[in-house]
């Protein structure tokens, strides 16, 4: 169905791609520019969490399933890499092995608790993964507990691992944008606001989120793949923790949940500042989070991407003002 | 394995499903009501402990007795956290997203507070009495564990006195069955939202305490419980209080006989297995199976 757009409209999205074309030609160029490793680093990092944060939006803001365990997807996709590298497999069956393993766990998780509605699905992925993390502290071919680490054969380049995540975001952004347009997309929308009235239009809810979920899964594990590549080293207590699962979840929804641009705010904004607040306040930062997540559902609940744009509004309509009253 | 062995499991399993039943008694009431899975259970099943605790070490307040004390100060604190937050949220008859996401930051909130304060240290509370066992013939009965059994009974025996003859009893069953119904014969919503939410809370203080005297805790102590919580409030399909009942009771001969069968690392993953099988298998929990034989017969 083809609908024509008012020639305003399509002149702003014309101005967002440009911006956004922009704005990729200088992250591929800025690393060239002699800056240092910990700004790539920082860098990396950030693309890495913007991706799950993505990833996180899919289910959870474009269809509203509440999901406290990602986690599960990004450990696993972690282990499934580097288990990978060190069979000697290329980077990118690795990772497609990292989005393979996960996918296969979102659907077993899926199957059962997306049977109901309601909150079955959010409380079970909360003992999916404890009951992970368990099991993987306990499984010796990864070396349990103690970790495991990637034989590096060749020499250690940052900026291959930069450029993967840069990709991977991307990827993952291309993915959310193709989903808010299509059907599927707008199937989970409808989902999301009545599945009754959904279900009675001829979305079946259940494939419907069984399919978003196993999107969002293998992202997720792509990038736990990612991660564990340029880590090298990876344990259950770090890749499979409760606060990796709940750092997903705050992301998208201190961005702005159910946008496109919201959980890559919230992934930047969460990327740029988490280490920097960790080591300032070590017992605070999840406290701090916390109550932004409070105030964020109470007063914001488009979170800073929602902030920002109502700013931005103001600002465009006090200008418009100022311009029509000499 | 002797008779002996099998009938101790078995006592130690009733009297875990006991204070299992006080934990998940306040979620349901929580849940019933408002229809919001209150995850700050977990925070504040954290907080009853350390609040008993704190009694016990500084003013050398008996545990019972504190147990006693938390109920009417979670009370007031879940009418107080009611007020301030979850009256802010606009009421629905399904769970949203919204209620689940607060309750969450608010579990977070606390379970960091609890770190700020206490540290990550784990505490447990020793009194002469912890290591008591009452022995009768071949069976021994842990002292503390009797005690907790008690107490246990005792709430949830006065629950369902004010369930069943109270105004305010029956205001929270009517909201629980028919919320609209419920507003059209004149139940003022938001004043029993609000006591039945500090009645939920308070379960939760006193469950938290009753579990500081049987294990030692740090501040994630509520996460598993949470877990446990849900899962029996799924097995007994959500919104009953006999449903608590036999869910518990179904949570605590499942996690006790498992040690038989599985090692002790695996334990956490009991209850979510459980979970599992109670989602595929009985929807509507073990009343909704009760339910649909009835209308089959």
């Amino acid at each position: 169905m083809e609908q024509k757009a008012p020639s305003g409209m399509r002149r702003v999205r014309n101005r967002g791609v440009l911006g956004f074309a922009l704005l990729l030609a200088i992250l591929v160029v800025l690393p060239l520019f002699g800056l240092s490793p910990n700004a790539v680093r920082l860098l990396f990092v950030t693309f890495v969490w913007v991706t799950v944060s993505i990833a996180w939006n899919i289910l959870g803001g474009f269809g509203g399933q509440v999901s406290f365990g990602f986690a599960v997807f990004y450990g696993l996709g972690a282990y499934a890499a580097a288990l990978a590298v060190n069979r000697g497999l290329p980077t990118i069956v690795a990772l497609l092995l990292s989005a393979g393993v996960a996918v296969l766990a979102s659907l077993l998780i899926g199957l059962p608790t997306f049977r109901l509605r309601g909150p079955y699905f959010a409380i079970a992925t909360i003992g999916v993964s404890e009951s992970v993390r368990v099991l993987m502290t306990n499984v010796s071919m990864t070396g349990g507990a103690s970790g495991y680490r990637i034989l590096e054969t060749g020499p250690f380049r940052q900026l291959d691992h930069f450029y993967i995540s840069l990709a991977l975001a991307v990827v993952a952004l291309a993915a959310s944008v193709e989903v808010r347009r299509s059907r599927f997309g707008l199937a989970l929308i409808a989902i999301r606001e009545d599945e009754d009235a959904a279900s009675d239009l001829g979305v079946n809810p259940f494939r419907t989120k069984l399919l978003a979920h196993a999107l969002a899964a293998a992202l997720t594990g792509a990038a736990g793949g990612v991660y564990a590549q340029y880590a090298a080293f990876i344990h259950p207590q770090g890749v499979f923790a409760f606060s990796i699962g709940v750092a997903i979840l705050l992301m998208p929804i201190i961005g702005g949940v159910g946008t496109i641009w919201g959980p890559v705010v919230g992934g930047v904004v969460y990327g740029l500042i988490h280490d920097e607040l960790v080591a300032s306040f070590p017992q605070l930062h999840l406290l701090i989070y916390g109550s932004l997540l409070i105030l964020i559902v109470l007063f914001e609940p488009a979170g800073l991407y929602g902030l920002l744009d109502r700013w931005f509004r103001a600002l465009a309509g006090a200008r418009r003002i100022r311009a029509a009253v000499p | 394995m002797s008779a002996t062995d099998l009938l101790n499991l078995l006592i130690a399993a009733l009297l875990l499903a006991g204070v299992y039943a006080v934990m998940s008694v306040g979620m349901t009431i929580i849940y019933g009501v408002m229809k919001i899975v209150n995850l700050a259970h977990a925070g504040f099943l954290m907080l009853g402990a350390y609040f008993v605790y704190e009694l016990y070490t500084h003013l050398g307040i008996d545990p019972l007795l504190g147990v006693l004390l938390s109920f009417p100060v979670f009370f007031l604190i879940g009418m107080a956290v009611h007020r301030i937050l979850v009256r802010r949220i606009p009421i629905s008859d399904q769970p949203s997203l919204t209620s689940l996401l607060l309750l969450f930051g608010l579990w977070l909130v606390l379970q960091n507070l609890g770190y700020l304060v206490w540290g990550n240290s784990d505490r447990a509370i020793l009194t002469p009495r912890t290591l008591d066992v009452l022995e009768i013939g071949p069976i021994g009965f842990p002292t503390v564990r009797l005690v907790v059994f008690g107490v246990a009974l005792a709430a949830l025996a006065g629950l369902e006195f004010v369930l069943h003859k109270t105004w305010f009893g029956r205001a929270v069953r009517a909201l629980m069955q028919n919320n609209d119904a419920g507003r059209i014969v004149g139940v003022n919503v938001d004043r029993t939202a609000r006591v039945a939410f500090g009645v939920g809370i308070a379960f939760a203080g006193v469950a938290g305490g009753l579990l500081a005297m049987l294990y030692s805790f740090s501040p994630d102590f509520g996460g598993p419980f949470l877990l446990r919580a849900f899962v029996i409030i799924v097995l007994g399909g959500l919104e009953s209080f006999a449903g608590v009942a036999i869910g518990s009771l179904i949570l605590a001969l499942v996690e006790t006989f498992g040690i038989l069968a599985l090692p002790a690392n695996y334990q956490p993953a009991i209850a979510f297995s459980l979970l599992v099988v109670a989602l595929v298998v009985l929807p509507g929990g073990v009343a909704g199976l009760w339910n649909r034989r009835r209308r089959l017969a």
